[in-house]
């Protein structure tokens, strides 16, 4: 009987770090993959800076309901993280490195 | 959208994908559905903020004026009373606005900061400082509506996430629904849970285009706090990209040789032959009475989709044109326009009715579906557990508490003596006091009675709601209803209609649950169902 109820909890303690950690992943890591991406597009856009920065920030919303969607949808937990992540960390520093415009 | 895995997933992608989106919604849906609902009623609300505030201060009458008089009156006052200010922001009335608003803005003192200025309402033709009860009107449903009364900038974060999360759930909603189609016209009364899910399909598709854009814009409208990043990646200086984006604003320095300020007339005629006829909404003048003064006249924004107005200054001292806002480009405009679909100020009398509905329809989806939540989940047979107890009693809460404590905000508006200093905060603390404390009494009834009694309670405040205007000004209805004063009876029976949807809520709620039906529902489709399989999955979907 205890034994079930320690083998339980031991179960249960995973699923709900993970869960937390996927959460996290899709609001904070959507977000910032978002933000990131919105500027590499405002940054790249062959166009007057202030257009691109505002198709960037328009088009932004979309992309982080995508990718928090996307967090919830694929059960590799490491695959969410690396691709959201890492597309934050990628696009963020190609923005930093780059500069602004104007 | 696509948010189909770009990895192979372990199930079959269609049926694990409607799978995964049904979870997501329920959880996206309660967890910000509370303030969703606050936020969606209020905003609603919001469309008619001009008429709310006529009707809160009943000691002024509106009348019509042209611009250029009522421009010209609200500068005189002003060079009357405070004429070595910086600045002077000037809010021309309109057809919905019954006062000029000014507000002036003192020179910096480097000793002191500038004590900030109250805005003063002006008789429009005259110019004379009108008086009148002290309330923050229409203004405060609206200001909650994305600020939640919480101290800046959290409340505009947490309508932020609130409205993503909302975004979410439509994006999901969508994907789990199959038969979008079916679901015009699918409503199943009194069927209990299949009755809830309907509801919510019904509310939620019919104006599935009015949510998303509602949604969607409403991000836009903050969007400059949200996810300023974009524009960080361009601009060192966010003034530089506001220049590029609205045109640089005048900013001349004082030149400490006196001239005086030209009539506004002519500029305002000038900006009307640019706008096509129309008027200006708002003018601001700087460093008036100064030679370098300048006078920045905003186009009104009704009946133009785009919200950001257009923008010319003229010099105070010649009377020439320096600069104008440059015509938007296109990502600009599209910025703008959804600002405008948002705040709905390009709409006249017709389309701000099929907002304010459409709007209700948006309370509707959030709150049946924050119902259809405990509904799906309550066992027949077994005591709810905790966290189903908890979802209910904060429904109640949020849903059933919330049209009180609007009603007592407005009811405050005619009981709190006109005099009393402090009583705009009054207003506004008797809404909460009434929301949270009628949520909290409701704490000792059984659910069903606390939907009941707390809808009974909404009922009675809105019918009184006329009753109270009518003993307490001299613009009852049937004042009003004789003097044709549209604003005044218009909103005295649109309470009365509040008050009927809400005793018609309650009376839904005291109906008595049908158990023969409900024993049948629990062992096997309802037979009646037109596509019984799909149905019930459709129902265990969610």
């Amino acid at each position: 009987m205890n034994n079930d109820r320690s083998a339980k909890q031991a179960a249960v303690w995973p699923v709900v770090a993970r869960m937390t950690a996927r959460a996290l992943t899709a609001l904070f890591g959507g977000y910032a993959a978002a933000a990131a991406l919105a500027s590499l597009l405002a940054r790249l856009l062959p166009i007057a800076p202030a257009e691109a920065s505002a198709w960037g920030m328009i088009l932004s919303f979309l992309v982080f309901a995508g990718l928090a969607l996307w967090a919830f949808h694929e059960r590799r937990l490491t695959i969410v993280a690396a691709a959201i992540w890492g597309s934050a960390l990628i696009a963020g520093a190609a923005v930093v490195l780059m500069g602004a415009r104007a | 959208m696509n948010v189909r895995p770009t990895f192979p997933a372990p199930a079959p992608p269609a049926r694990a994908l409607r799978q995964s989106m049904a979870w997501i919604h329920a959880w996206l849906g309660l967890l910000a559905g509370w303030i969703l609902f606050a936020m969606f009623l209020t905003g609603t609300a919001s469309y008619f903020r001009p008429e709310i505030t006529q009707w809160m201060q009943p000691e002024l009458r509106s009348a019509s004026v042209p611009a250029e008089q009522a421009a010209q009156a609200a500068i005189a006052h002003m060079q009357a009373t405070t004429p070595d200010d910086q600045q002077w922001f000037i809010y021309l009335p309109d057809d919905r606005t019954a006062v000029t608003r000014v507000f002036a803005r003192a020179k910096p003192n480097p000793e002191k900061p500038p004590a900030r200025r109250p805005e003063l309402k002006l008789d429009p033709a005259t110019g004379q400082s009108l008086e009148a009860r002290d309330t923050r009107g229409g203004e405060h449903f609206y200001r909650f509506h994305f600020q939640l009364q919480i101290p800046h900038p959290w409340g505009r974060w947490l309508a932020g996430v609130c409205a993503m999360f909302m975004l979410a759930a439509i994006v999901s909603g969508v994907i789990t629904h199959k038969r979008i189609f079916v679901d015009f016209f699918t409503l199943r009364w009194s069927k209990g849970q299949r009755s809830w899910l309907d509801a919510h399909n019904a509310s939620a598709v019919l104006a599935l285009p009015f949510h998303a854009m509602i949604t969607y814009t409403g991000l836009i409208t903050l969007v400059a706090m949200y996810m300023p990043w974009p524009v960080k990646a361009n601009f060192d200086k966010p003034d530089a990209f506001t220049a590029a984006a609205y045109g640089a604003p005048a900013e001349a320095k004082a030149t400490g040789t006196p001239a005086p300020l030209l009539p506004v007339g002519p500029m305002i005629e000038a900006a009307g032959r640019a706008w096509s006829g129309d008027a200006p909404r708002t003018v601001v003048i700087r460093n008036p009475g100064d030679a370098a003064s300048t006078v920045t006249l905003l186009r009104a924004t009704a009946g133009r989709l785009n919200a950001r107005p257009d923008s010319i200054t003229f010099s105070g001292a010649t009377g020439k044109e320096l600069s104008r806002s440059p015509s938007p480009g296109p990502a600009i405009a599209t910025a703008g326009v959804m600002l405008g679909l948002h705040l709905g100020h390009f709409a006249g009398p017709a389309l701000r009715w099929v907002y304010f509905f459409l709007g209700l329809t948006g309370a509707a989806m959030v709150g049946t579906g924050l119902v259809l939540w405990v509904v799906k989940r309550r066992k027949p047979n077994a005591a709810p557990f905790f966290g189903l107890k908890l979802v209910e009693r904060l429904n109640i809460g949020a849903i059933a508490c919330l049209p009180s404590g609007m009603a007592a905000y407005l009811l405050a508006n005619r009981l709190i003596p006109a005099d009393l200093p402090g009583r705009a905060e009054l207003e506004v603390k008797a809404m909460f006091w009434t929301w949270f404390g009628l949520a909290v009494v409701s704490l000792l009834r059984p659910a069903r009675r606390a939907w009941i009694e707390t809808l009974g309670l909404a009922t009675v405040a809105f019918a009184a709601l006329p009753v109270v205007n009518a003993l307490t000004t001299d613009r009852g209805l049937v004042a009003s209803l004789r003097t044709g004063d549209w604003l005044f009876a218009g909103f005295d029976l649109a309470m009365l209609a509040i008050a009927a949807l809400c005793g018609l809520a309650a009376l839904k709620a005291s109906a008595k649950p049908k158990p023969p039906k409900k024993a049948a529902r629990a062992t096997a489709p309802v037979k009646a169902s037109p596509a019984p399989a799909p149905a019930r999955e459709n129902v265990d979907a969610l």
